[in-house]
């Protein structure tokens, strides 16, 4: 695993416009940043991120039963009472789920460490799946790669899979928070490979999202039996429309019982039952109090670094504010990013259906990864 | 030499992301179908159609009308829309008393009746009951309504107009599905976003 400097491609801002991908650059901050990539090796890519990602990913679907027969794990992970019958249906039906990520703590060596699942809303899909994708074939073509490199990111062939073999409702709509472009272009991203698939797919507002008697519906009042949200599921559970959820006869993308995995009490309960795997961290369930050099802290739910405290080994105690203050907490072993020149680096690694299907990575300035963190292609090249 | 199998994908094609396919999600494949519209189930028999299934069609658009009409607070409000006398109580009632809807003027007749083995019927009549598994394809039976500044126009209870004439005529199908007349409620979800507006992006 290493680190190149590559010239940019002339004039990649007006493709990036040109395919909806606005946000490259955020308040004049490099959001994609394709002045560097990362070169792995095919053994690190297939036996350090490929296997251990469905490795990882089928020890935490065993996990999905064993928390919905404990009323005590089901506390825990602070999931309301109210749903856990229907949280339970929803995983006895084999609701089919679409999507996730995990990201990881790797330098190239060792085992990858995993940090967290995000498994409910994962997003930077579109600049994994499409715009890495071309970034390589264009600087193939330019002569600026060497000729066989490769990449590891099936994505969007998996999605396209995915979306022409589920069996989904049609038409099948999907929303976004009106507000948030970045939201919008990863659900562009979605229905466009649905479209490819054959899917007869919509698209509406979050906020839009209408109920008559129980009946989640469209803007005309059709009654929406298939519905992709891009929006957190504990939010939803605390709103206005939560009854609606158990009364609609709805498919929801992700389905209620990825709520599970995606709530950070699924690391201290993966190292209760796989303790000393070697790509699991200790976790543990916690309260607010301070942790020790060495930790991280880290709230139930929370999403794109908030409110993630974390104490280096030497007592350097760093903290990100969030909007994520009113749930437990979860603390886990500090695994710190690997430093590649002055960025801390992390990879996400893709699953779709249940397979790895490629990763990304993010850079930072500090050791917790945020929403702003850059984004950077990668290659594979022996 | 053996070529390794790739790690990525075959192809990354967008279509509709591009700037000039917009016009791919706008529903141009819909196909228009037939339906047949008619004042009475008498009008519907002159026609040259069983008069069995004329009442049966009939029947199902009165059934639905008390659902789907357009509904008023009061009548004058109605009536102002679909002329004196063409208003009824509608089932429901608010504060102040009843509200109110127009009368049923006709009905449309979705399935194609059978007109005695005509031919132009019998291809659509399959496609129909293919395309009856997935609903929103087929043209539902339903009541129609004229406006009183429009009387020769039949309207549909979301003021689709759909002909002029009785007989047959070509719609698009997702024009004419009948809903609720209920007001949905909206806003339900979103309100944590709004709360939590610090991020960008509420996914991860």
């Amino acid at each position: 695993m290493k680190r190149h400097s590559i010239a940019p491609r002339p004039g990649w801002q007006d493709f990036a416009s040109s395919v909806g991908f606005e946000f490259h650059t955020i308040d004049n901050e490099r959001y994609w940043d394709e002045s560097a990539y990362y070169q792995f090796s095919l053994a690190q890519i297939e036996q350090d991120l490929e296997a251990p990602t469905e490795e990882l990913h089928q020890m935490a679907l065993d996990l999905v039963p064993d928390i919905l027969a404990d009323e005590r794990l089901l506390r825990q992970l602070a999931i309301p009472e109210r749903f856990w019958d229907f949280i339970a249906n929803s995983w006895r039906n084999g609701e089919p789920h679409l999507y996730g990520r995990m990201d990881f703590s790797y330098n190239g060596t060792g085992p990858a460490k995993l940090l967290e699942l995000n498994y409910d809303t994962p997003t930077s899909l579109f600049e994994t799946g499409f715009f890495q994708w071309v970034w390589l074939e264009d600087q193939l073509m330019r002569g600026q790669l060497p000729q066989g490199a490769d990449q590891f990111n099936s994505v969007q062939d998996k999605l396209e899979q995915a979306f022409a073999q589920l069996p989904l409702a049609q038409p099948f709509y999907f929303s976004s928070v009106t507000e948030s472009i970045e939201d919008k272009g990863t659900v562009d991203y979605l229905m466009d490979i649905a479209l490819q698939a054959g899917l007869d797919c919509r698209y509406i507002q979050l906020e839009q999202l209408g109920d008559i008697e129980g009946q989640l519906v469209d803007m005309a009042g059709f009654a929406v039996n298939g519905l992709f949200k891009l929006y957190p599921w504990e939010f939803m559970l605390q709103e206005d429309f939560a009854s609606t959820i158990l009364t609609s006869k709805t498919q929801w993308l992700e389905p209620i019982w990825k709520l599970l995995l995606s709530n950070k009490g699924i690391l201290p309960l993966l190292w209760q039952k796989y303790q000393g795997h070697p790509n699991l961290l200790p976790a543990f369930f916690a309260d607010n109090s301070q942790v020790e050099p060495g930790w991280v802290k880290k709230p139930l739910f929370s999403r794109e670094g908030a409110n993630i405290e974390l104490v280096t080994a030497s007592g350097q105690r760093l903290t990100e504010d969030g909007p994520y203050t009113d749930s437990g907490y979860i603390r886990q072993a500090l695994a710190p990013l690997p430093k590649f020149g002055d960025s801390y680096t992390l990879i996400g690694s893709w699953v779709v259906g249940d397979s790895a299907a490629g990763i990304c990575i993010r850079e930072d300035n500090s050791l917790i990864t945020k929403d702003s963190s850059r984004f950077l292609p990668h290659i594979i090249l022996d | 030499m053996k070529l390794r199998p790739s790690k990525r994908s075959q192809k990354a094609a967008l279509i509709f992301m591009l700037p000039a396919a917009g016009l791919v999600l706008n529903g141009c494949a819909e196909k228009e179908v037939t339906a047949q519209v008619f004042s009475t189930p008498d009008e519907c028999a002159a026609f040259y159609n069983p008069p069995a299934q004329c009442q049966a069609a009939f029947a199902e658009a009165e059934q639905l009308h008390p659902k789907v009409a357009p509904r008023y607070a009061n009548k004058q409000e109605c009536e102002a829309d679909f002329g004196a006398g063409q208003c009824e109580t509608a089932p429901e009632q608010h504060q102040q008393g009843s509200f109110f809807m127009p009368m049923m003027m006709g009905f449309m007749a979705g399935q194609m009746l059978n007109r005695g083995g005509l031919a132009a019927g019998s291809g659509q009549a399959t496609s129909q009951q293919t395309a009856g598994a997935t609903g929103r394809n087929t043209v539902p039976t339903q009541p129609l309504y004229k406006s009183r500044d429009d009387r020769n126009t039949f309207r549909t209870a979301t003021n689709t107009a759909v002909a002029s004439q009785s007989g047959t005529t070509t719609i698009r199908p997702s024009a004419v599905q009948p809903k609720p007349a209920t007001l949905a409620r909206r806003g339900g979800f979103g309100a944590q976003a709004a709360q939590r507006s610090a991020n960008r992006s509420y996914g991860g």
